[in-house]
């Protein structure tokens, strides 16, 4: 192991010792000799550096694990340790937290996908959760009735050749015990004190079956190699929606597949060697080809040709490779000129290493970059060219290419789709997969009875970048990151090492790779990006309550993102911005946790990560599947809940909505002396004026040190001037109250969904919901499920909306009708079944927590709440612009926000800073 | 021009060059009049071929004497297959990075002259000689220079087809199939010979449909081919020469350094998709073993992993095409192959194994000079003429048996 691997852990190698001195206690140190101990007496250790660092973080990951409240980690150990080997009774009432796994054992590499049910235990705002949950009256409440569990799946790979790696990392992890039926997945598992039995294929998995026993009492249940690859490829290309891509002339782009038209296509795997399989359904498949000239072929020859050490390191010496000298071009063979008859140009390789039959030169006077990329270039375009006869014999159209060699390598990918495309003359199509070298683990993993994942959609599913997960867990791995604690020394570390974490690689501009035929790049070096530095594979989550919001037109057609950023001057700016408010947020993150030490070295190590993930999308906007504005904003969010930032803006919000709602009794007076008309322009003026509240906006946060809320939202709704740049007021006016004296029926129910805390929602959304009611519309408030800079949440809604109630009957009415002040008032849920005269007021959570939002992931609640809808208004720049301003609905929507960004302004509707969208839709 | 061929089939059994197997020479006689070469020439990416009529046919004898030491050393560099009667079409190679020595060879032979009456040429007037490959554009200038000659470019894979077409036509035991060892010769219907797919892996490997006398199409090709055994060859050997790699693989031992099916299944087939526990999965597989360096493995096995994984790849790679466009049979040729027993049942098993069987690999006696020999019968210029003379020489040659030499058939 070499390359970004070696010095990964060489970082944690020589900061461990720092690290552990100022951390540890006592305890630690003997607990780390204990397990330190165990491991090399069972593994034979011979090379100093990094066994010992993996001993070492296993016994701290053990320790550290204690976080987990229900693990009984101490007395365990020592069980575990000194009396019994069988690893199982090591943990014996973890059966909460159980983990499932499966192994793909190849030739040269170990993939493991495993399972965990992850209950988001860093919120300790889950009661209130609940409890709000109750208080809707909508909520089920019954999650164990879907049909899977909701959890993480998680991507690691080792070595083959450090099995040892592995079987620790099993270990720390307990990955190793228990299984589905401990879950009550699976009850015909065998008892807890047989052998666990693990899912395994790859011939490894023969190969290593009686060192699983010996040494993790684990039994491997072998599956077959192709059904695992057929049933990851199919799984993959179906519920995750940017898996498959095409790669030419180094632009990615992700390709939609049609779930109905999936079938047939060639599934390529390339591992040490080459498997082609014909897929004609789920489980209906033929191995039809193959080459030996795969993976370990590239990287044997490379090994003897090279002295690399790893597969990585061979590839990042193919960047800066010339094959010319190493590769007879046709203008070798033809001095300089095209084979035009034949349509082979001065460039293409006749053949490769046709040059190295010089005798005047021997090996150590090649540089071993040439050799890497001739090397490289001749497998992949083999590979290529194989294939495509191959598809071209079956008539598929599709290929797509798995397998660990290929590892996100541009140059890589080029090549073969080059092949691909050169052969079949453009008709075929090679196209590559995200989590490429796990189809067969995952496959393996599908072959447990009853894993679920079957009945998973693609909307159940959502991928989270955590740090760890880029960096770590996409690469070959070292230690697991047991904890938080040890994921910020691990950053720590990172970061102390240099730059590896914000440029993993030399950039480069898309399109420079130079493929242009089967031509030999233009310019020698520094220009070929290499993906080999991260995997770019996130950790899965299961989320089974999610649902394709049920009012989109066409949801196939639906594209949540305004802003694309694949156009790179965009990504710059957007990416110009979030690093600019980076350290605002960071002082509020830190505040909101008291500013403690510890949440200091969070922030920080918050920033880093950030940072970290930035930088990796600026360097490759698709890394992450394809990107929005909504994604990179969602990231950040998820980012500060990584480092435990719960809600970073929890006390601006609140005392926000203490001054909104105190001038609230004045605005509802003000507006009920007003006409009908009038108030109703009034009360769009007021959503799209109190819209200025906004942190997340740079100029709204400039202006707050300027005055009052109050005062603010006046001087605002006085300079709402008609018409806004985007204006279907009239029409809305005229749905709303008619013409000519016809009174039009009024809506059924609305959707509000809603933006900010303060005066956003409590003068803005809220009285536009009680003129609502007051006309006889249900009302439900969709607010985010975990906050979002300040957007107001689902949890935090009932008590403003019980404020509120205060000084209104009509809210107070609906209120109580949708069961949110009884409860909120006196805690108990008698009040719901009361009858009111009133239609309700009620509040869901839509699912995220993201200041934006993507309609094919909202919650069941809202899902629920939508069906009997037939009016949907979206409020906000998050909701209403950034994302699903072009969205087009089964009812009608009505989409506000003030735009406060000048960029966004100019983009979207050829305005201006604080211009105002009011767009009416009516149903489609 | 008026060319008068008279060809025989002569079974080579006491040839002087170093011919690895029994070898046939094509003899053609001819009467010639005019400014013309006796001398065709591939220029290849690696090697040098030659096909000529010695230029002073009764005294061949002495030409031999006189150049015994010259030719003992291209003998060095490949064969030449010398015959004994009359006027003999002779082969030889050299390689390409030692064009001086072929250019030497040339001039010593005054291969460069006009063939028959040169003494009246008219001084000034260029010999003109036939010429394929890359290097006929690349070295047209240096044999400018050197000999005084132009090199009349003939397009490569009309080279190709024509050189194969007239040998599997002409020439009796011609084609053959290897399998266990055994090398079996082929009876060709000439009325049933197209279409095939011709396969001449040369630096580089094409790939040709050939559907009759000049219909053909260069449908694929690799650069996995005989430059990338001699170049990786020379890399991990420092062997010299490709013979010299050859010779090594004989002795060597592939599963040492590849890795077999039964090395990740843990000695076991894999047997749900028919590959037995000695299928090689991944070539070079095993070198990754870091405790292995290239000092440590066997020259003789690396050379051995190579030629498989070379010989494999063509061999797939051409069934596909075969396959493709329904071709049942398929001609290796070029100089990769050299006659070479283990290359041939590598290649053989590989079309065996990719068409489970319905497809066969056919190889040719002479095989590397396939483009020279095109290009020599460039010299000749009406289609039909060639018709006649070949189909006159068939049935002539049908009746004859391996011995038998001489019949003489006009083809005017």
């Amino acid at each position: 192991m070499a390359g970004p691997t070696e010095d990964y852990q060489y970082v944690l190698g020589s900061n461990d010792i720092s690290h552990r001195e100022e951390e540890t206690t006592g305890k630690d140190k003997a607990l780390d000799k204990l397990v330190g101990a165990g491991a090399e007496e069972s593994q034979g250790v011979s090379a100093g550096v990094t066994e010992r660092d993996m001993a070492t973080s296993v016994g701290g990951s053990i320790h550290r694990s204690s976080s987990r409240p229900q693990l009984d980690l101490s007395k365990a150990e020592i069980q575990g340790n000194f009396e019994e080997r069988d690893p199982t009774i090591l943990l014996p009432n973890q059966s909460d937290d159980i983990s499932h796994l499966a192994l793909d054992i190849g030739g040269s590499l170990i993939k493991l996908v495993y399972f965990s049910r992850h209950e988001d235990r860093s919120n300790d705002d889950d009661k209130r959760k609940r409890t709000t949950k109750q208080r809707l009256g909508i909520t089920n409440g019954s999650r164990r009735s879907y049909p899977i569990l909701g959890g993480r799946l998680h991507f690691v790979k080792f070595e083959t050749s450090k099995i040892n790696e592995c079987l620790d990392f099993i270990y720390s992890k307990q990955l190793h015990c228990g299984g589905m039926d401990s879950l009550g997945w699976d009850s015909e598992s065998p008892p807890r004190d047989n052998a666990v039995i693990k899912k395994a294929t790859g011939g490894g998995a023969y190969k290593f079956a009686d060192l699983f026993k010996e040494r993790l009492g684990v039994s491997l249940d072998k599956e077959d190699e192709m059904d695992c690859l057929v049933a990851g490829a199919n799984f993959l290309l179906k519920a995750i929606r940017h898996e498959a891509f095409t790669h030419m002339e180094g632009q990615k782009e992700f390709v939609l597949i049609d779930h109905n038209d999936l079938f047939p296509y060639l599934l390529v795997n390339i591992g040490s060697g080459v498997s082609m399989i014909k897929v004609d359904g789920d489980g209906k498949f033929e191995r039809v080809s193959g080459t030996n000239v795969g993976g370990g072929t590239y990287w044997g020859l490379g090994r003897l040709l090279t002295k690399c050490k790893s597969f990585d390191e061979l590839l990042e010496l193919s960047q800066r490779g010339d094959n010319r000298t190493i590769d007879m071009l046709v203008g070798d063979i033809y001095g300089g000129m095209d084979y035009s008859k034949i349509g082979l140009s001065a460039s293409t390789i006749a053949s490769s290493f046709g040059k190295a039959i010089s005798e005047k030169k021997e090996l150590q006077d090649y540089r071993p970059e040439d050799i890497s990329l001739s090397l490289l270039r001749m497998i992949s375009y083999n590979i290529g060219q194989i294939s495509y006869l191959n598809a071209l014999r079956f008539g598929l159209k599709r290929i797509f290419f798995g397998g660990f060699f290929i590892r996100g390598h541009a140059y890589t990918m080029d090549t073969i789709s080059f092949a691909v495309h050169f052969w079949s003359k453009g008709e075929a199509q090679a196209m590559f997969l995200r989590h490429e070298g796990f189809l067969g683990a995952l496959g393996a993993f599908m072959s447990y009875e009853k894993h679920g994942l079957d009945d998973l959609r693609v909307h159940q599913l959502v991928e989270r970048f955590p740090m760890g997960a880029p960096y770590t867990g996409g690469k070959i791995h070292g230690p697991p990151l047991a904890d938080l604690n040890e994921k910020i020394s691990w950053m720590e570390k990172f970061v102390q090492k240099g730059t590896e974490i914000t440029a993993p690689v030399p950039m480069a501009k898309p399109g420079t790779t130079g493929l242009g035929g089967f031509e030999v790049p233009s310019s020698k070096g520094g220009v070929l990006r290499s993906d080999a530095s991260a995997l770019n594979i996130g950790v899965l989550h299961l989320v089974p309550t999610l649902d394709v919001f049920p009012l989109l037109a066409d949801p196939k057609l639906y594209e949540p993102n305004t802003v694309d950023l694949s156009d790179h001057s965009e990504l710059e700016y957007w990416f110009t911005v979030l690093l600019e408010h980076l350290s605002d947020l960071v002082d509020k993150a830190v505040a909101s946790e008291g500013g403690t030490d510890d949440a200091k070295r969070r922030g920080d190590a918050f920033a880093r990560a950030f940072s970290a993930h930035l930088a990796r999308l600026m360097e490759e906007p698709a890394a992450y599947g394809k990107l929005g504005l909504a994604n990179l904003l969602e990231l950040r969010e998820e980012c500060l809940r990584e480092f435990q930032f719960v809600d970073a803006y929890r006390s601006i919000k609140q005392r926000e909505n203490e001054a909104s709602l105190a001038v609230l009794p004045d605005l509802l007076m003000e507006l009920d002396n007003m006409s009908e008309e009038t108030r109703l322009l009034t009360l769009i003026e007021g959503v799209l004026a109190a819209n200025i509240f906004d942190w997340g906006s740079r100029a709204c946060v400039d202006l707050y040190h300027k005055g009052t809320i109050i005062e603010i939202y006046r001087m605002s709704r006085n300079k709402m001037q008609r018409p806004w740049r985007v204006d279907d007021f009239d029409v809305f006016k005229e749905r709303m109250l008619g013409s000519k004296g016809k009174r039009p029926h009024p809506h059924k129910r609305a959707l509000l969904f809603v933006d900010n805390s303060g005066a956003d929602i409590v003068l803005g959304m809220l009285p536009l919901a009680r003129e609502l009611l007051r006309r006889g519309t249900e009302v439900v408030l969709v607010a985010n499920s975990l906050p979002a800079l300040n957007d107001v949440t689902a949890m935090e809604l009932p008590d403003i909306v019980a404020e509120a109630a205060k000084h209104c009957d009509i809210l107070r009415r609906a209120a109580e009708a949708g069961g949110l002040i009884v409860d909120a008032m006196n805690n108990s849920l008698d009040g719901l079944k009361e009858k009111s005269p009133s239609v309700p007021l009620m509040v869901v959570e839509n699912g995220c927590g993201s200041p934006c939002i993507d309609l094919r992931q909202v919650s069941s609640e809202l899902a629920t709440a939508a069906k009997d809808a037939d009016l949907i208004i979206l409020e906000g720049m998050g909701r209403a612009l950034h994302t699903n301003l072009n969205a087009r609905f089964k009812c009608d929507a009505l989409k506000l926000a003030m735009v406060k960004n000048q960029r966004l302004a100019e983009k979207l509707i050829k305005g201006k800073i604080y211009d105002c969208v009011c767009r009416y839709e009516p149903a489609s | 021009m008026d060319l008068k061929t008279e060809v025989s089939t002569r079974c080579n059994d006491n040839n002087q060059g170093k011919v690895e197997r029994g070898s046939s020479t094509p003899i053609l006689q001819r009467e010639c009049h005019g400014q013309i070469s006796h001398l065709a020439i591939d220029i290849g990416g690696s090697l040098i071929k030659l096909v000529y009529f010695p230029r002073d046919s009764d005294g061949s004898s002495k030409d031999d004497k006189c150049s015994t030491s010259r030719e003992r050393n291209s003998i060095s560099n490949g064969d030449i297959n010398s015959s004994i009667f009359g006027e003999r079409l002779r082969f030889a190679k050299f390689e390409t990075s030692k064009i001086g020595d072929c250019i030497e060879f040339i001039r010593s032979k005054q291969l460069h002259l006009g063939r028959c009456l040169h003494q009246e040429c008219p001084s000034g007037e260029k010999t003109i000689i036939k010429a394929t490959g890359g290097g006929a554009f690349k070295f047209a200038d240096l044999f400018n220079e050197k000999l005084g000659v132009s090199l009349e470019k003939e397009e490569e894979m009309q080279c190709l087809v024509a050189g194969a077409n007239f040998l599997l036509k002409t020439v009796q035991q011609e084609a053959f199939t290897y399998a266990d060892g055994q090398k079996e010769f082929m009876q060709i219907d000439h009325n049933d010979l197209f279409p095939y797919l011709l396969v001449n892996i040369g630096s580089g490997v094409s790939m040709i449909k050939v559907d009759g006398d000049g219909k053909f199409e260069r449908v694929s090709g690799t650069s996995v081919g005989g430059g990338t055994f001699l170049g990786l060859g020379r890399l991990l050997t420092k062997c010299k020469s490709f013979d010299e790699l050859l010779e090594l693989s004989h002795q060597g031992n592939n599963r040492v350094i590849d890795m077999l099916v039964g090395d990740i299944y843990g000695g076991q087939d894999y047997s749900k998709i028919g590959l037995a526990s000695t299928a090689i999965a991944s070539s070079f597989g095993k070198a990754i073993s870091e405790d292995r360096e290239l000092e440590e493995y066997k020259p003789e096995d690396i050379t051995r992993s190579l030629l498989r994984m070379i010989s494999n790849n063509v061999g797939q790679i051409s069934y596909l095409n075969a396959l493709r466009y329904g071709l049942k049979r398929i001609f290796f040729g070029g100089f990769f192959i050299r006659g070479h027993t283990y290359t041939m049942d590598t290649i053989s098993v590989a079309v065996k194994f990719w068409s489970k069987g319905e497809a066969q690999a056919m190889f040719l006696q002479h095989e590397g000079f396939i483009g020279a020999l095109g290009a020599f019968t460039g010299y000749k210029k009406h289609d039909h003429e060639q018709d006649q003379f070949v189909q006159r020489c068939s049935s002539k040659v049908s009746c004859a048996d391996n011995n038998l030499s001489g019949g003489t058939i006009k083809s005017s």
